[in-house]
């Protein structure tokens, strides 16, 4: 009777004997070649082919009303079709399962339940493995890209502040926002307290907002500009852009602000530097620093 | 998968019989509570119209008299306290204080014994009762909330004209809010986490029944407020309310107030109420890993509510007492802060929507596994989303204050919570898929909802992710995208799954068979519109079409004439659906115990329910989800023919 036991240790280095238990990679390529398996990944496959192209229609519908006009709309645009195309596999496979559900796998139907009792299956470490990195693994890329974009936007937002030592025409020009039911008023501290209810700015230069309210909460949005922030009644918050594109574009409240909200929009011209000038001059303005 | 023990007959000790059995508590019904309630209303009103006005000081913003607002909040709490007392809510402890309590047959009486329809309209313990209360109410405030839906896209869709004035538009949207928010938190746990969770955990009624009425009957007294306000200048705020926009608001705004104060003490109990009845009083056997899982999101569901419903009260009460007596919580003036406002109301908003999708979620599962004839796939996975759900959810608030300008610094921490919240959702998703996989579907109207509500749950989730992101939400924020994707996620997942575990529990509580031709027309025409409403919207909000507005740009018209034709379709889906409940329900056929096969404890009782659910309480000894034949696929498990073989014991 032998009393050492022959079966192979966990850390043994020679060559396992060989055992009925299927390798991984056999289970997996048995699992895969079974019909419905290979007819889901088919069905799924061509839906995210369908729903990509989704990335441009979305892009479009944005465009309608004009197209990007500061760096800032752009890296939204990019990250709204990056996010379209990543999650276009998880809409897929979730579509797909559902289709072929319906249509692949039957259907009974009667008032009485059925007799016939499908397969009890309960768990499967491999796809709850691989369902649950898969999500974690977009959920966490979607978090590092739309980190770095918010970054990114930051720095073309507030980048520039006014303090910055810079020439003239790089030096950010200060508008100031104010909202109040159901008109914007824009002032410029640079040129001796011009005001105008429409904004107008110059182009390439960037612009750094600072943004109040006189009464209740409202939300500058400048849309085509892609930049957002709410109007607060006792404090200034702020943000910034640099137009990159002659034009006029919308300014909305995006924020319910009472009886008129709906009609508190103006709008936004981006000028030629000169233009802007002359603009100020017009205004009755000086330039104070 | 239950088997019955012996009975034994056990004499309970009865307290002493003091005077006449049961007293006011047998007289109590909601006619009293509307005498009590008006009265008292009517009372305040009169002694505060006396006192309360000539007082009052001048609002600083808003050049109303302080006393008007007092007044009315006066009066619409004296409409709730004397409707409570009326009904006979304060009875019983009136009566356990003065050491005369209950006797059983008071207890019984209590619980609608023997009192035929008349115990619907009574202060009835019995949770079955409760639970027929919570959908009728549910139905109605659906009703009212899609009829002023129905009002908001019309004016949208006539884009040439405004058809409200623009005061009477913003009280409808606010109201609309309001409405649906209260009707969606108590869709699926008023009705069937009342009716069905202490049947399916083998109990004989709620942990704390005269609570459960409480519950209920607050909800009633909440309501009246919010309608009235309509009347009196209307919430024109938004169902947000943010300050200090409502300190301008007419004196309806008060009613809201009201209305929010009372509704939270009534989830709050009712949120005890369930998580105390599932932790303590299911049956023996029933393990924590035998509990049905639709138990296990009423819990989570509740226990979100418990938390984050008082921030939404706090930040009510705080608005009032700045509206009543010139404290300034929320108002700049005085060294308020409106972002403190955000900040607790987004506290209760956005666990608020998992209140509602959990429970929603986890009536699915109870359906699929139902009509797959399988096990659930995972029921760890499942519970460790609902988990992952409850914890993540009540950090990742600030996601609706992104573009608040209040702390741009926690955009990063907070858009990682948020997209983290995805994960456990998967999981979710990923138990459904997997109980769906391979089985042969019974196609009746509860499953077939089930896909619908998973692709409504996948497209709300997926917008969900583009919002989570601040760049994209500089975009989408306050826009129409924004409503779009809530719409999903509360309608296309709440309400959607509350209709398909309503036709799927509707033989059950009502005792009839549910009209399934009508409810299919209905349900299908509804999701239809459903879907051509907002997607139509999605557009609207990616072209820029701000939210809350009434006249816009024309070039958002096309995508609102689409939408107001898929609202419209919706509206006919939703009545269609709604007269096959009630047809059902007054001439259907007398359902079977059990019509579904389910092996599930409430299915084994039979129908209608009896007063105390189980002659004999049951012994659990498996899951419910003990479905399904032995998997031909299945490699038999090798290890223990290895260890065979090589002599391992």
């Amino acid at each position: 009777m032998s009393t050492t036991d022959d079966r192979p240790s966990a850390d043994a280095d020679g060559p396992e004997e060989p055992t009925n238990r299927p390798v991984p990679a056999d289970h997996f390529r048995e699992w895969v070649s079974r019909p419905y398996v290979r007819r889901i990944i088919v069905i799924t496959v061509v839906l995210t082919l369908v729903i990509i192209p989704m990335a441009w229609l979305t892009l479009h519908f944005m465009n309608l009303s004009g197209a990007p006009a500061s760096p800032i709309m752009s890296e939204i645009e990019k990250t709204m079709f990056v996010f379209t195309v990543v999650s276009a596999p998880l809409m897929a496979i979730t579509l797909a399962i559902l289709l072929y559900s319906i249509f692949g796998w039957g259907r009974v139907s009667g008032d009485k339940p059925p007799m016939q009792e499908s397969p009890a299956i309960r768990g499967n470490r491999t796809a709850t493995i691989l369902w649950i990195s898969v999500t974690s693994v977009l959920a966490f890329f979607l978090v590092v890209w739309g980190m770095i974009e918010l970054a990114t936007i930051s720095a073309y937002s507030y980048g520039a502040t006014p303090a910055s030592d810079q020439p003239n025409s790089q030096k950010p020009l200060v508008v100031n926002v104010t909202g109040q039911q159901w008109v914007w008023t824009f002032e410029y501290p640079d040129y001796q307290g011009v005001t105008s209810a429409t904004l107008v700015v110059p182009k390439d230069r960037p612009i750094y907002f600072n943004v109040t309210s006189k009464d209740v909460v409202h939300n500058f949005w400048a849309v085509e500009m892609g930049i957002k922030i709410d109007a607060n009644p006792g404090a200034v918050t702020n943000t910034g852009v640099t137009p990159t594109k002659l034009g006029t574009f919308n300014i909305r409240c995006a924020e319910l602000c009472g009886l008129h909200h709906a009609y508190m929009e103006t709008s936004m011209k981006v000028v030629k530097p000169d233009e802007f000038d002359s603009w100020i001059r017009e205004m009755g303005g000086r330039r104070t620093a | 998968m239950s088997t019955a023990t012996v009975h034994e007959h056990v004499d309970v000790p009865q307290p002493p019989q003091h005077g006449r059995p049961g007293g006011y508590l047998r007289r109590a019904s909601i006619l009293t509570g509307l005498v009590g309630g008006i009265g008292l209303a009517l009372v305040v009103y009169w002694v505060g119209s006396l006192w309360l006005v000539p007082w009052g000081t001048t609002n600083a913003v808003t050049n109303l008299q302080v006393g008007a607002d007092a007044l009315w909040a006066a009066t619409f709490a004296g409409w709730v306290i004397g409707f409570m007392a009326g009904i006979g809510a304060f009875a019983g402890p009136i009566r356990w204080a003065l050491g005369r309590d209950l006797t059983h047959a008071d207890a019984e009486y209590l619980a609608g014994r023997d009192q035929g329809k008349w115990r619907y309209w009574r202060y009835t313990t019995d949770h079955k009762v409760v639970g027929v209360q919570y959908l009728v109410m549910t139905l109605i405030l659906f009703g009212v909330g899609g009829f002023l839906a129905m009002l908001i896209r019309t004016e949208l869709g006539v884009t040439w004209a405004e058809v409200f004035s623009p005061d009477f538009y913003n009280s409808i949207i606010g109201t609309h809010g309001i409405v649906m928010i209260i009707a969606m938190i108590i869709a699926i746990t008023g009705p069937l986490g009342n009716f069905v969770v202490p049947i399916m955990i083998g109990a004989r009624d709620m942990a704390f029944p005269r609570l459960n009425a409480l519950s209920f009957w607050l909800l009633f007294a909440a309501v009246p407020p919010l309608i009235a306000s309509l009347f009196m200048g209307g919430i024109r705020d938004g169902w947000s309310v943010y300050q200090p926009l409502s300190a301008q608001a007419p004196t309806g705004g008060v009613g809201y107030q009201i209305t929010i104060i009372t509704f939270a003490i009534s989830t709050g109990i009712a949120s005890v109420n369930l998580i105390t009845t599932t932790v303590k009083m299911r049956a023996r056997g029933m393990t924590w890993n035998r509990v049905p899982v639709f138990a296990i999101g009423i819990i989570a569901s509740s226990v979100m509510g418990l938390i984050w419903f008082p921030m939404f009260q706090y930040s009510q009460i705080m608005s009032l007492s700045d509206r009543m007596i010139s404290t300034s919580f929320f108002n700049p003036l005085g060294g308020g802060s409106v972002w403190l406002y955000e900040n607790l109301f987004w506290l209760l908003g956005h666990p608020e929507v998992y209140v509602i999708v959990v429970p929603a979620t986890a009536a699915l599962m109870e359906i699929v596994v139902v009509f797959m004839r399988k096990p659930l796939f995972s029921y760890k996975i499942a519970v460790a989303g609902f988990a992952g759900i409850v914890g993540i959810s009540s950090i990742v608030w600030v996601h609706h204050m992104y573009m608040t300008g209040w702390a741009p610094s926690t955009n990063y921490p907070f858009m990682l919570s948020t997209e983290m919240i995805s994960i456990p959702f998967g999981f979710l998703v990923l138990v459904l898929l997997g109980t769906i996989w391979r089985g042969k579907a019974w196609a009746r109207l509860p499953m077939l909802a089930v896909y619908a509500v998973i692709w409504n749950k996948v497209v709300g989730g997926i917008t969900g992710v583009y919002l989570s992101d601040t760049p994209v939400d500089q975009y989408m924020h306050g826009s129409m995208f924004v409503v779009a994707h809530f719409h999903f996620m509360l309608m296309g997942a709440g309400l959607f799954g509350a209709m398909a575990a309503i036709s799927f529990w509707f033989p059950k509580m009502t005792a009839r068979t549910f009209d399934e031709r009508i409810g299919s027309i209905g349900f299908w025409t509804a999701f239809i519109g459903f879907q051509v409403t907002f997607f139509s919207m999605f557009v609207a909000g990616l072209q820029g079409q701000p939210r809350r507005v009434l006249q816009f740009d024309g070039a958002f018209n096309v995508s609102n004439w689409i939408s107001t034709i898929g609202a419209y379709v919706i509206g006919i889906g939703m009545l269609i659906f709604l007269a096959a409940i009630i047809v059902s329900w007054r001439r259907g056929p007398a359902a079977p115990a059990n019509p579904w096969g389910s092996k599930s404890l409430e299915w084994q009782v039979e129908t209608p329910v009896p007063l105390e659910n189980f002659p004999v309480l049951p012994v659990v000894t498996s899951d419910p989800y003990d479905y399904g034949v032995p998997d031909p696929y299945e490699v038999k498990e090798p290890a223990e023919a290895e260890d065979a073989k090589v002599g391992a014991p």
